[in-house]
């Protein structure tokens, strides 16, 4: 294809991915000046506003809590992603498995927004599953107090990205070699023998995949614990933090968190997006 | 039936229960009325089924999902349309230029757009001054917004569908001295149906329930119905029936184009994480 017509085809997508990379070097740009509401007159100071960004308390716990959340994420997401996935693989019937897929996946096609309010309700203290607890003589569980409320956010990510998981892991599954299957059935290998030493050891690449996704969508936390208990300090994420200074204007120090998770994502998609592309799209 | 399938089933069937237990509990929740909401636990089934709720919170939420539908749907139309014509360009090329532009479309796809959006924000007040027009709280600012974000993306799933079409058409085509417009036309865009659809219901779904960029870029709960569930959050205080009215008819039309088209949804997602078409 000549170049002339290639520039026109890639046009329109081109100015919206310039749009996009604008954005990065705007807070590059930004997070270098004084620019908040304070100062109407913008001029570059340097890395000040990382150096607030160290010292203040409240960026270092939502940045510490956002890594904890990924952490948890990943390990959770891929353990029950990898059981839901094994067991699926099991069932025989098409019809069955799309059912079961369709049930563990439904909550990635529904918005943040309704997954908190479903939820925030189930975690009532007093109209939430407490009732189920204390009938069968189980005490309550303050599940949205203090720190309590954190950790049933993340349950609640898990819940809502473990379908998504299972779903990644299950296509590797497919792709694994049946012979390989078959001679072990041969050799008298058990259901348990074949998932642990063959087909999941040979869908490492639904671990990469899953892995990136879910740091990924931890590190872009915002819609779950915003609209579930909007500023609360306990479930603070990085892109919570980053929102209050925008609401507050002081565009500096919002810009330099931003460039802080822009760090963190670019190492983990720079690699992804040059390795991926290249082995599953140009196929060379 | 085999054994192990059976315990499979078994199983699944009793994990599946946490995933249905909360869908359960927004369903039967808006049909309550309200001295069933004040008196019961969330998940407890009505006495009797009202529906009144939903009639009121349907009524409320006409506007916002209008403007969904108005905004969403041209959005997943010209992503998808726009991203097919890059994908061409991207499948005929084939050299180092189009590797370097699929390279930097993905990672803008994958770089989270949160914190993209404080600087779209001065964009669209630049356009508003050069052009003399207003964008920030409109439903062409909004579209705007979205389009932004979702045509590399739309533009990434189609250079990953566009790999079945096998390259002997478009050079049987190129013999025949068919120009590239042509080709696009007659030749790829008739094959690429499958493709096509999987990018348009995936963006779709993803603009429906994006709730990020409406707030951002617009003031009030009217414009996008993400904004609208979200503002019964803080005006029902304890009312959990209006919530979960507007919960559920929010989430209708995504969970009907999910559980009709799931596989095309599931192909997009696929093809993001994994980069390929099975």
């Amino acid at each position: 294809m000549e170049l002339r017509y290639y520039v026109l085809f890639v046009l329109l997508t081109s100015i919206f991915t310039l749009l996009l990379y604008y954005g990065i070097l705007w807070n590059l740009v930004v997070s270098l000046t004084n620019y908040s509401l304070l100062n109407p007159r913008i001029e570059i100071v340097g890395f000040r506003s990382f150096n607030e960004l160290v010292v203040d308390e409240e960026f270092r716990d939502s940045f510490f809590r956002t890594l904890i959340w990924a952490g948890i994420l990943v390990i959770s997401g891929n353990i029950l992603g990898v059981t839901i996935a094994s067991l699926i693989f099991q069932v025989e019937s098409p019809r069955v498995r799309n059912f079961f897929t369709t049930i563990f996946m439904y909550p990635i096609a529904l918005s943040m927004v309704v997954v908190a309010i479903a939820w925030r309700w189930l975690f009532d203290h007093v109209k939430g599953v407490n009732v189920l607890l204390d009938l069968v003589g189980l005490p309550k569980v303050a599940w949205l107090q203090g720190d309590n409320a954190f950790w049933s956010l993340v349950f609640v990510s898990v819940w809502v990205y473990a379908g998504f998981v299972a779903m990644l892991y299950l296509a590797m599954f497919y792709n694994v070699d049946k012979t390989l299957i078959e001679s072990a059935i041969v050799d008298g290998a058990n259901t348990l023998q074949i998932m642990t030493r063959i087909v999941i050891p040979n869908s490492k690449q639904g671990f990469i995949v899953s892995t990136v996704f879910l740091t990924l969508f931890a590190i872009q936390m915002f819609d779950l614990p915003y609209s579930m208990l909007f500023y609360n300090p306990f479930t603070e994420t990085i892109v919570i933090y980053i929102h209050k200074k925008f609401v507050a204007q002081y565009f500096y120090v919002a810009s330099a968190a931003a460039i802080v998770v822009i760090v963190i994502s670019a190492f983990l998609v720079i690699p992804y997006a040059m390795l991926g592309i290249k082995r599953w799209v140009l196929k060379r | 039936m085999e054994f192990k399938g059976l315990l499979a089933i078994i199983t699944l069937s009793l994990l599946s229960l946490l995933w249905v237990f909360p869908a359960y509990t927004v369903l039967i929740g808006s049909l309550k009325s309200l001295e069933d909401v004040i008196g019961s636990p969330s998940f407890m089934p009505p006495k009797e089924v009202d529906l009144s709720t939903i009639v009121k919170v349907l009524s409320d939420m006409r506007e916002p999902l209008i403007n969904t539908l108005i905004v969403t749907v041209p959005v997943a139309f010209l992503a998808t349309f726009v991203g097919s014509l890059t994908a061409y360009a991207i499948y005929r090329r084939f050299d180092r230029v189009s590797d370097t532009t699929i390279v930097l479309i993905a990672i803008s796809t994958y770089i989270p757009y949160q914190v993209l959006l404080i600087p779209f924000i001065n964009i669209i007040k630049g356009i508003e001054r050069y052009l003399d027009i207003t964008l920030f709280d409109t439903l062409p600012g909004l579209a705007l917004g979205l389009a932004t974000y979702y045509t590399p993306m739309a533009s990434l799933l189609m250079t990953i569908f566009i790999t079945v079409i096998p390259k002997d058409y478009i050079e049987s085509a190129l013999v025949d001295g068919a120009g590239e417009f042509k080709i696009f036309r007659r030749v790829v865009l008739p094959l690429l149906g499958p493709g096509l659809v999987s990018t348009f219901i995936f963006i779709l779904i993803m603009t429906w329930n994006n709730f990020f960029i409406p707030l951002i870029l617009t003031r009030g709960y009217d414009k996008h119905v993400a904004l609208k569930i979200f503002s019964y959050v803080g005006q029902s205080g304890t009312l959990y029936n209006e919530m979960f009215a507007a919960a559920l008819i929010g989430s209708i039309p995504p969970l009907v184009l999910f559980i009709l088209l799931g596989r095309y949804f599931i192909r997009g997602l696929l093809a993001l994480g994994t980069g390929g078409v099975r």
